[in-house]
């Protein structure tokens, strides 16, 4: 309790992080779920390390001397948000082309695709020693740098996408449920796919700038999941999912702060936990 | 003399297929307002693929799919898919999956007002699933899908309702009474109706007009006679030879 007072002080030194990772946890659950019904949880787990991929090879780019070098943050910021958001977008882009067409395994390319950006990660960073310090903090999810400025603009572009979600909720819902039906009312499926997916894409470069690939995707997962075990409807599905990744993200800042450990991992550990709990507790009830 | 009733549908030349393959070649049919058609055929003959591009899912392959204009707009077609197709992760009640029928006449991003919700309630009592509206529709049986589902195509106040298999995969007494409902919609409410199947004697028993699909081609005729066992055994007697 004592901690918890601490860290939600308004003169707490990681106050931004505190408030990032509140942020994060209570919107990247709404995007994650979208992933968990249309069974797309693979291309959670590899869209984060391809954000990352995509922040690596811009960074990479300004070593080579193929960019300018940018010397404050908030230059560094917006190379990495486009380094970020043009892998995310591709890889999406790409992979749904594929599930269209229906042209080979999805999920081929997609576990090929983690993989790969993955290595290439590595590889780009340890040959760039401009981007090697900063991005090795991403990769471990080190929520401990957050600017002011970094903060308005995350809290702002999530606060947009939870809204978009809940306004054409009824819209995203028919077309992942039953887009054939969708399509015989004359919707426009392939568009609100695609709408859907930049939400996606646009959340997961956003999050893994903030907190790293990990974090992620253990916020992306991890709650829905856990509120998938114990919802009876889709309203209780997405406030559930997004509850439990909010109080988490506390919870997950408070034990990190008390016990002097890394608040990324503490914090996907502790979704562990709950998730653990909700299972038990589903074994139980139903 | 009665009016011969006006087409809905018709079909020119149409070839239907997955990819590049075809399924189907060059069919040509039509489909008057207010008839109850069968579309019999083996699993894999292509009626499902023939629905999935009447509808617009899937794209032909060559020729027409022309509808006629009811009251100057394009006619709405109401669509009942095989039960077994949605995926059951989704945490929605009876209700809820009949409301999206509705989504045809909503606007993107408004709410669905309490009279479409009240028509969404309606179509659910007419096809005798009313007590089904708070269950979760994965929960249900196949036959009670089947009826939620058929609510949700009446939903959409359908000009065309198009059904693929809705008795597979059901147990004789309720396969009987889905039959029976189809029959009711049909005779009290006109509705034009195109039922893909694989039991030739329900098409036989329910439809007034058959379309049977074998080998790709369509033999097309009033159900009595094109499925009357004489007939019956002359097709595949002649195919034999």
């Amino acid at each position: 309790m004592e901690t918890l007072r601490e860290i939600l002080d308004p003169h707490f030194l990681l106050r931004n992080s505190v408030y990032i990772s509140v942020v994060l946890g209570l919107t990247c659950p709404l995007v994650g779920l979208c992933l968990v019904v249309r069974r797309l949880v693979f291309m959670g787990v590899a869209l984060p390390q391809i954000s990352s991929c995509g922040v690596a090879f811009a960074f990479a780019l300004q070593g080579w001397g193929l960019l300018p070098h940018a010397h404050q943050r908030a230059g560094e910021q917006v190379l990495a948000l486009l380094g970020s958001t043009v892998f995310t977008l591709g890889a999406i882009l790409l992979f749904s082309l594929q599930a269209r067409r229906r042209r080979g395994s999805l999920e081929a390319s997609v576990g090929a695709a983690y993989v790969l950006a993955g290595a290439w990660s590595i590889l780009l960073l340890v040959k760039n020693p401009i981007g090697e310090h900063g991005l090795l903090d991403l990769l471990k999810g080190e929520i401990i740098a957050v600017s002011s400025f970094e903060l308005a603009v995350t809290a702002g572009v999530f606060a947009a996408v939870a809204a978009t979600l809940a306004v054409f909720q009824k819209e995203f819902l028919l077309v992942s449920f039953d887009p054939e039906m969708a399509v015989s009312l004359k919707k426009n499926v392939l568009g609100w796919d695609t709408f859907l997916l930049l939400l996606v894409g646009l959340t997961i470069s956003m999050a893994v700038l903030s907190v790293g690939p990990l974090v992620t995707f253990g916020f992306l997962l991890l709650p829905p999941l856990t509120a998938r075990l114990l919802a009876r409807n889709m309203r209780q599905f997405a406030l559930l999912a997004a509850g439990l990744g909010g109080v988490t993200a506390l919870a997950g800042f408070c034990l990190a702060c008390r016990l002097d450990l890394p608040v990324g991992a503490t914090d996907v550990a502790l979704l562990g936990g709950v998730y653990g709990v909700g299972f038990v507790v589903n074994r139980i009830v139903r | 003399m009665t009016a011969p009733a006006k087409t809905l549908l018709s079909l020119d030349g149409l070839t239907v297929g997955h990819g590049r393959q075809p399924v189907l070649e060059d069919l040509s049919l039509r489909f008057a307002a207010g008839t109850f058609t069968g579309l019999l055929g083996a699993n894999g003959s292509g009626k499902t693929t023939l629905l999935k591009t009447m509808l617009g899912i899937l794209k032909p392959l060559a020729g027409r799919i022309e509808f006629t204009p009811v009251d100057g707009r394009e006619p709405v077609l109401g669509y009942a898919p095989q039960h077994e197709s949605l995926d059951p992760i989704y945490l929605l009640s009876s209700f809820e999956v009949v409301l999206m029928g509705v989504c045809g006449r909503v606007k993107p991003g408004r709410f669905i007002s309490q009279s479409e919700r009240d028509w969404a309630r309606h179509c659910l009592e007419r096809t005798g699933a009313g007590e089904l509206s708070r269950l979760q529709f994965s929960e249900l049986s196949g036959g009670q899908k089947q009826r939620v589902l058929i609510a949700r195509a009446l939903a959409a106040k359908p000009d065309f309702l198009l059904l693929d298999e809705p008795t597979a995969g059901i147990d004789a007494s309720v396969k009987q009474s889905i039959l029976d409902l189809l029959r009711q919609l049909h005779e009290e409410q006109r509705h034009t109706i195109l039922m893909a199947s694989h039991d030739l004697p329900a098409v036989r028993q329910y439809a007034q007009r058959a379309i049977w699909l074998r080998q790709g081609k369509a033999l097309e005729g009033p159900a009595a006679e094109l499925l009357a066992p004489e007939s019956v055994e002359a097709i595949l007697d002649l195919e034999t030879h």
